[in-house]
C-alpha cells in the first residue's frame, strides 16, 4: 500500500501544470464554498441580530389574546412584578415594559397604519438599539408633552420632519375612537425599511391615557445575554406564567426563520454546482491521465498487478490531488472569512434593496466548525465519486491491447 | 519430461463478424526448459499474438496453452494475473519501465506484488542489477537511463520473480547495435549459466543469429522450426 501511494504521489507530479490546476480547482472550490457559506451565515446572523436588537428582542410576553387585534383590554397584570422576577435571572441583560397599540397616524398630507410603541425610554434603551438609530432630532428630550420618534421612511411618506405635528388615532378600552396630537422629536432609521415605515415610539405615559386610561402594560420585551439561553429561559417563563403567552423571536417572526432557512437551502444548491464543476474537472484530468498511460497500465497488468491494485492506484492519485488542495482551500477560506468578519463586506450600493428586506448593508462573514466539516466532507465525497469513473476505465483495459498502444 | 510450454493448435481470429482475419492459425509449439528461442517472421505473421497467448495476456480462440502442465487458456482473468506474476517474466519492445520508480524500485516492484519481504527484495534487486551490469544506475529513474540500460533493467525485472521463462517482444527493436549486442550477451549469459528460458519475437537479424532455436511464422502458421547447436 505504501508503494502504491508512493507511485500514485509521483504519478500525479508527472504533469505538474495539470496537477497544480486540479489542486487549485479543489482549493478554489473549498474557498468558494466556505466564503459563500460565510456570506450566507453572515447575512442570516446579521438579520437575526438586527431583529433582536431593534425589533423583537429575544423574548416577548403578552396576554394570550392580545396579539390577535392588539386590543388595549388585554393587558399583563402585575407586569412590574413580572419584570422584577425576570430581572433577577443571571441570563438577563435587560427587560422593559411597553404599552403597545395599533392605530393610524395622520399628517396634513397623508395617513398610515402604524404600531404605536409606548415605551419607558429609560428601560427601552437597554433592550433595543433604537436610540442609536436616530438620524435627526433627539431621543425623547422631555422638553414637551407627547413626543414621538418616527421612522425616516414613514416621515417621508407623511411628508413630515422633526418638529412637525402628527395626529394618532386609535381605539380605547371601550372601543371608542380616541386621538392625540404628537410632535415628531426624532427620526430613526434601522436596517429594516418595512419596520421603519410601520413603527412609531412614544412615551407610554402619553399613550395609556388614550387607550386604557390607567398605566398598564401589554408587552414585556426581554434581552438575554446569550442566545443560547433562549430555549431554557423561555421554558422557565412558560412554567412560571402559564396564563401568559411567552414567545421567542423565532415564534414572533416565523417568516424570519423561514427566510433564513430558505437562504441556507439555496446554499446547498450553490454547493452542489461547485461540487459538480469540481467533479467534472477531476474526472476530465484523471481520465486524461489514464488514457495517456494506457500502455503503462497494460504493462503493470501484464507484470501481475491486479485490477484491484490498478483501481486503488488511480483512486489514490485522485485522493492525493484532492488532499493536497484541501488544506490550501480551507486556509484561504478561513482567512477570507476572518478578514470579512472583522472588516465586513460593504453593500452600500444596494443598501435600499437589502434594507427593504430587513438585512444590513454590511455583511460580516461567519463560518462555524460544522460548516467546515460539511464542506470538506462534500469535497472528499466528490473526489471519491469522481475517481470511480477513471479507475473503472483503467481496470477495464485489456493488457495485450493496452501494451500495443 | 513435460515441456515448459505446450501450445496446441492455437487459433486466433479477429473480426469474426465481418471478414475474418486469422492472426494465428493452428500453431503447435513445444518449448523445453533452458531454451533460447526466437519467434521470427514478417510484420503481421502472428509473432506477438503467439507470444501474448503463451504469456496469458490473450486467450486463443481455439486450442490451448499449457505452462508446466497447467492449462492457462481456461483460467479466469484474475487467476491469470496471479499465474503471470509467479511464472512468466516479460520484456517489452519499448522499455516499459515504471517511469516514476528508480531502476532498483522497478525490479523490486514485481517482488513487492509477490509480497516478498523488503530485505529479500532489495538483496535480489541489487544482485540482478549486478548481473545485467548496471549496479551504478540503481537509483536512477528510467528517464535518466539510455535505451540499452532501460532494457537491461527490464530484463532484470523480468527475472526478479524467478519465472519459469521470459517472454521478450522485439527487445532490441529500439536499440542501437552496440546496446542490442550487449543486451543479447546478458540474455545469453543468463540462459547459459542460470538456465533461464527466453522466448523472444523479433525480425532483427542480429537477434536471430544469436538464437539457439528459430521458429518462423508466416500468415499465422509455423513454417519452419530450426534448432542450432
Amino acid at each position: 500500500m505504501a508503494t502504491l501511494l508512493k507511485i500514485a504521489w509521483r504519478n500525479i507530479w508527472r504533469h505538474k501544470v495539470r496537477s497544480r490546476l486540479i489542486v487549485f480547482s479543489v482549493a478554489f472550490g473549498i474557498w468558494a464554498g466556505l466564503f459563500m457559506q460565510g456570506y450566507v451565515n453572515g447575512m442570516a446572523e446579521g438579520r437575526i441580530r438586527i431583529a433582536i436588537q431593534n425589533e423583537l428582542s429575544h423574548l416577548q410576553i403578552h396576554h394570550p389574546a392580545f396579539k390577535k387585534d392588539m386590543e388595549p383590554v388585554f393587558v399583563i397584570h402585575d407586569a412590574s412584578g413580572i419584570r422584577t422576577f425576570i430581572e433577577k435571572s443571571p441570563a438577563i441583560k435587560a427587560v422593559t415594559l411597553r404599552h403597545v397599540a395599533k392605530g393610524m397616524v395622520a399628517s396634513p398630507v397623508a395617513t398610515a397604519g402604524i404600531k404605536i410603541n409606548g415605551i419607558i425610554p429609560g428601560q427601552e434603551v437597554n433592550v433595543t438599539a433604537i436610540r442609536d438609530k436616530i438620524i435627526d432630532g433627539d431621543f425623547f428630550p422631555g422638553k414637551s408633552r407627547n413626543e414621538m420618534l418616527m421612522g425616516e421612511k414613514l416621515s417621508r411618506k407623511l411628508k413630515v420632519k422633526t418638529g412637525d405635528k402628527v395626529v394618532i388615532t386609535l381605539v380605547d378600552r371601550e372601543n371608542n375612537i380616541t386621538s392625540g396630537a404628537f410632535r415628531v422629536k426624532g427620526l430613526y432609521r434601522t436596517s429594516n425599511a418595512p419596520y421603519d415605515e410601520s413603527n412609531v415610539f412614544v412615551d407610554e405615559s402619553t399613550l395609556y391615557p388614550l387607550t386604557t386610561g390607567t398605566p398598564e402594560y401589554n408587552e414585556i420585551a426581554i434581552l438575554l445575554k446569550d442566545n443560547k439561553d433562549l430555549a431554557g429561559f423561555a421554558s422557565t417563563l412558560k412554567k412560571q406564567y402559564p396564563g401568559l403567552l411567552v414567545e421567542s423571536w423565532r415564534e414572533l417572526a416565523p417568516e424570519l426563520d423561514l427566510t433564513i432557512s430558505t437562504v441556507r437551502q439555496s446554499m446547498v444548491i450553490f454547493m452542489g454546482i461547485i461540487m459538480l464543476a469540481l467533479a467534472f474537472g477531476i474526472i476530465n484530468t484523471m481520465l486524461m491521465a489514464v488514457l495517456e498511460r494506457t500502455r503503462e497500465l497494460g504493462m503493470l497488468m501484464a507484470l501481475g498487478m491486479t485490477k484491484g491494485r490498478i483501481f486503488l492506484m488511480i483512486f489514490y492519485e485522485t485522493i492525493l490531488l484532492v488532499f493536497t488542495g484541501t488544506p490550501f482551500g480551507v486556509l484561504a477560506g478561513a482567512m477570507t472569512v476572518y478578514y470579512f468578519n472583522v472588516h465586513g463586506i460593504g453593500l452600500s450600493r444596494w443598501k435600499d434593496v437589502y434594507e427593504s428586506f430587513g438585512y444590513s448593508d454590511v455583511v460580516r462573514t461567519s463560518v462555524n466548525k460544522e460548516d467546515y466539516w460539511v464542506i470538506i466532507i462534500l469535497v472528499v465525497i466528490t473526489a471519491l465519486v469522481s475517481s470511480l469513473f477513471p479507475a473503472r476505465k483503467a481496470v477495464r483495459l485489456n493488457p495485450a491491447e493496452a501494451i500495443r498502444k | 519430461m513435460e515441456p515448459i510450454i505446450d501450445a496446441h493448435n492455437l487459433v486466433k481470429v479477429y473480426n469474426e463478424k465481418g471478414i475474418p482475419v486469422y492472426a494465428v492459425n493452428g500453431v503447435h509449439l513445444h518449448i523445453e526448459k533452458g531454451e533460447f528461442v526466437a519467434l521470427v517472421g514478417p510484420s503481421g505473421s502472428g509473432k506477438t499474438t503467439v507470444l501474448n497467448m503463451i504469456g496469458g495476456l490473450d486467450k486463443p480462440g481455439k486450442g490451448y496453452v499449457r505452462i508446466a502442465g497447467v492449462n492457462i487458456s481456461e483460467m479466469s482473468a484474475d487467476k491469470l494475473i496471479q499465474f503471470r506474476l509467479r511464472n512468466i517474466g516479460f520484456v517489452f519492445q519499448s522499455y516499459n519501465l515504471i517511469p516514476v520508480l528508480t531502476a532498483k524500485e522497478n525490479i523490486e516492484f514485481v517482488m513487492l506484488l509477490q509480497k516478498q519481504k523488503a530485505e529479500e527484495r532489495e538483496k535480489r534487486a541489487l544482485e540482478l542489477l549486478a548481473q545485467v551490469g548496471i549496479s551504478d544506475k540503481a537509483d536512477m529513474r528510467p528517464s535518466e537511463l539510455s535505451g540499452g540500460q532501460q532494457q537491461r533493467v527490464a530484463v532484470a525485472r523480468a527475472l526478479a520473480s524467478k519465472p519459469r521463462f521470459v517472454l521478450a517482444d522485439e527487445p532490441t527493436a529500439n536499440l542501437d547495435s552496440v546496446s542490442a549486442s550487449n543486451l543479447l550477451d546478458i540474455m545469453e549469459k543468463l540462459n547459459r549459466e542460470e538456465e533461464v528460458t527466453f522466448i523472444f519475437s523479433t525480425h532483427d537479424q542480429r537477434v536471430i543469429d544469436r538464437a539457439h532455436r528459430v521458429i518462423t511464422l508466416q500468415d499465422g502458421k509455423v513454417v519452419s522450426d530450426t534448432k542450432r547447436t
